[in-house]
């Protein structure tokens, strides 16, 4: 349902936004592109929605050329970007029915679809105030309500949970992996790795430009090769001192917050001893210590330092 | 044509909601009344009487003012990712701009009428007969398209909403002021007399001036002709522009 080869992007004189880029999400399925700013994933997301057109190869949304067939392709796909795009003087229905209409249907309907809609995302309440009175978590609903106002074969959200609430974003989840029964192919960009795992079927991984992995969750965790052996301290305080002693593990990560430091278990269970070994010697009290299957989170660190891993 | 009237219906309903439209009617009138009473005792404006004289630039005075909300209002529609969404709709670029447009034709329509009807009770009148007072209209309007045509092209390209009107208000005053739109050039003093008696608002208050007396000097009337078709042209093909999907 989409598909990207070769894909280039270069803004005059600049670093290429994007270099080569390929990868195919399926009829139906959700895809989520996972990076940090400034990674590529916006220019991406525009290039498909007809917004830029790329340097080199091609994409292609709905089985159109992004490029020689725009104007089939922004009749197939919807798109949320990054800010709310609705227009906040109006009301949550005026908004719907405005963009009924510019997506062709006559207001007869476009009023039938709005209703339709504001009972689905359960905003039958808030549907006659002014957007601008709304807060986070029924902006983007209404902004992802208004992307279906014609059902599209394909979904863009862009950042969809950004600035969101966690029950607010739990809510956005579950509307989207309900599009995805319904049978809308969704690409979505996020920066939350705990996303990406829960509702994607593949994730993409974008860094500088580039896709330095692909695959399902399961396919990125095992490209780590090795689980994690983690280590959850008495005194948060003494997190980095661990962290120090351990340096010369490899993907040593440390969460002050949490009072836990996880390094890459390279040799199993040796490596488990090691770590026992060295912080004991030390005298650091712990209250854990174990071997664990890496996090999405690990995988992605692991891919995008790999001067560490060197 | 439905992405057209929806839209257009979109900018009304937020202007009225906003008070854009309100503000664009009052305007006129009370700059009119306001002039009327501060100056129309003190400005020798010979053989025409001060309402008759101070009628056009009040009219296009709001004109230009209603250009800075119209610059607000094209850089809200980009920075707002409502632009974004815009642009990947099944719909040509131009249609936003378009009923921008609308709105602002209909905005000044509406202002031009407010004018009108208080500058009569002040006893302005009308002289020169119905083709006169449609070229009166017709002058009108094409100024106001080709400001917010400008106005709106500068709003896109800036995005920043704050900024915007900023950096049109003080051209716009110093343009208002230093015309012979309150006061005739024999007001202003030697050395400034060669720009206000030549520059554009000066020009097209002359011209809409005897409209509303019947008269036409060929000059004038060339120059402000020269004026419109030229902002038309050069701020159209700007704002055009500026609607286009980039590279």
């Amino acid at each position: 349902m989409i598909e990207l080869r070769n894909v280039g992007k270069s803004f005059g004189g600049q670093a290429p936004a994007l270099r080569d880029v390929s990868f195919d999400v399926p009829a139906g399925s959700i895809c989520a592109l996972l990076g940090h700013n400034g990674a590529g994933k916006t220019t991406t997301v525009s290039i498909l929605c007809t917004l830029l057109t790329p340097t080199s190869g091609y994409a292609k949304v709905a089985g159109h050329d992004v490029v020689r067939e725009a104007a089939q392709v922004r009749s197939s796909i919807g798109v949320t970007g990054q800010d709310v795009a609705v227009d906040i003087l109006l009301t949550g229905r005026e908004n719907l029915v405005l963009f009924g209409r510019l997506r062709g249907l006559r207001r007869k309907r476009a009023q039938e679809r709005a209703d339709e809609l504001l009972h689905e995302f359960d905003m039958v309440k808030a549907a006659d105030r002014p957007v601008s009175t709304y807060s986070g978590g029924m902006r983007r609903r209404i902004d992802i309500a208004v992307a279906l106002v014609v059902p599209p074969k394909v979904l863009f959200l862009d950042e969809p949970t950004t600035g969101l609430d966690p029950r607010s974003r739990r809510a956005v989840w579950s509307l989207v992996s309900g599009l995805s029964d319904q049978g809308v192919t969704v690409l979505l960009t996020t920066q939350y790795l705990e996303e990406a795992d829960v509702l994607s079927d593949s994730i993409v991984i974008l860094d500088s430009g580039q896709v330095i992995a692909s695959g399902t969750a399961g396919d990125l965790k095992k490209l780590v090769g090795h689980g994690y052996c983690e280590l959850t301290l008495v005194d948060p305080l003494n997190v980095s001192r661990v962290a120090e002693l351990l340096a010369d593990f490899q993907d040593v990560e440390s969460d002050v917050e949490a009072g836990t430091v996880a390094v890459l278990a390279t040799d199993g269970v040796a490596t488990l001893r090691e770590v026992l070994r060295r912080v004991s010697d030390s005298d650091i009290d712990l209250i854990d210590i174990s071997l664990r299957k890496p996090s999405l989170d690990e995988v992605f660190l692991h891919l995008t330092q790999p001067a560490i891993t060197a | 044509m439905t992405a057209l009237s929806a839209l257009t219906e979109r900018v009304i309903v937020n202007t009225y909601r906003d008070l854009d439209l309100v503000f664009a009617i009052i305007a006129p009138l009370a700059t009119f009344v306001g002039f009327m009473l501060a100056l129309g005792k003190v400005i020798d404006t010979g053989a025409l009487s001060y309402p008759q004289y101070l009628l056009p630039i009040t009219v296009i005075q709001a004109t230009v003012f209603s250009s800075m909300t119209t610059a607000d209002r094209a850089a809200r529609d980009q920075s707002q990712g409502f632009g974004v969404r815009m642009k990947s709709l099944p719909i040509s670029a131009v249609v936003p701009l378009t009923a921008r447009m609308l709105y602002c034709m209909l905005r000044g329509a509406l202002g031009l009428a407010a004018a009108l009807i208080v500058a009569y009770v002040f006893g302005f009148r009308l002289n020169g007969g119905p083709w006169y007072a449609v070229a009166f209209v017709l002058l009108f309007l094409c100024f106001t398209l080709a400001l917010s045509l400008g106005a709106d092209a500068v709003g896109t390209r800036l995005s920043h909403v704050e900024a915007a009107s900023q950096i049109l208000f003080v051209p716009q005053m110093l343009l208002v002021l230093l015309s012979t739109g309150l006061a005739p050039v024999t007001a202003f003093p030697e050395w400034l007399r060669p720009f206000v008696a030549h520059q554009p608002i000066s020009q097209i208050t002359e011209t809409l001036r005897g409209f509303t007396e019947g008269r036409v000097e060929t000059s004038n009337l060339l120059t402000t002709t020269a004026w419109c078709i030229g902002m038309l042209v050069v701020f159209g093909l700007a704002a055009v522009r500026m609607q286009r999907r980039p590279g």
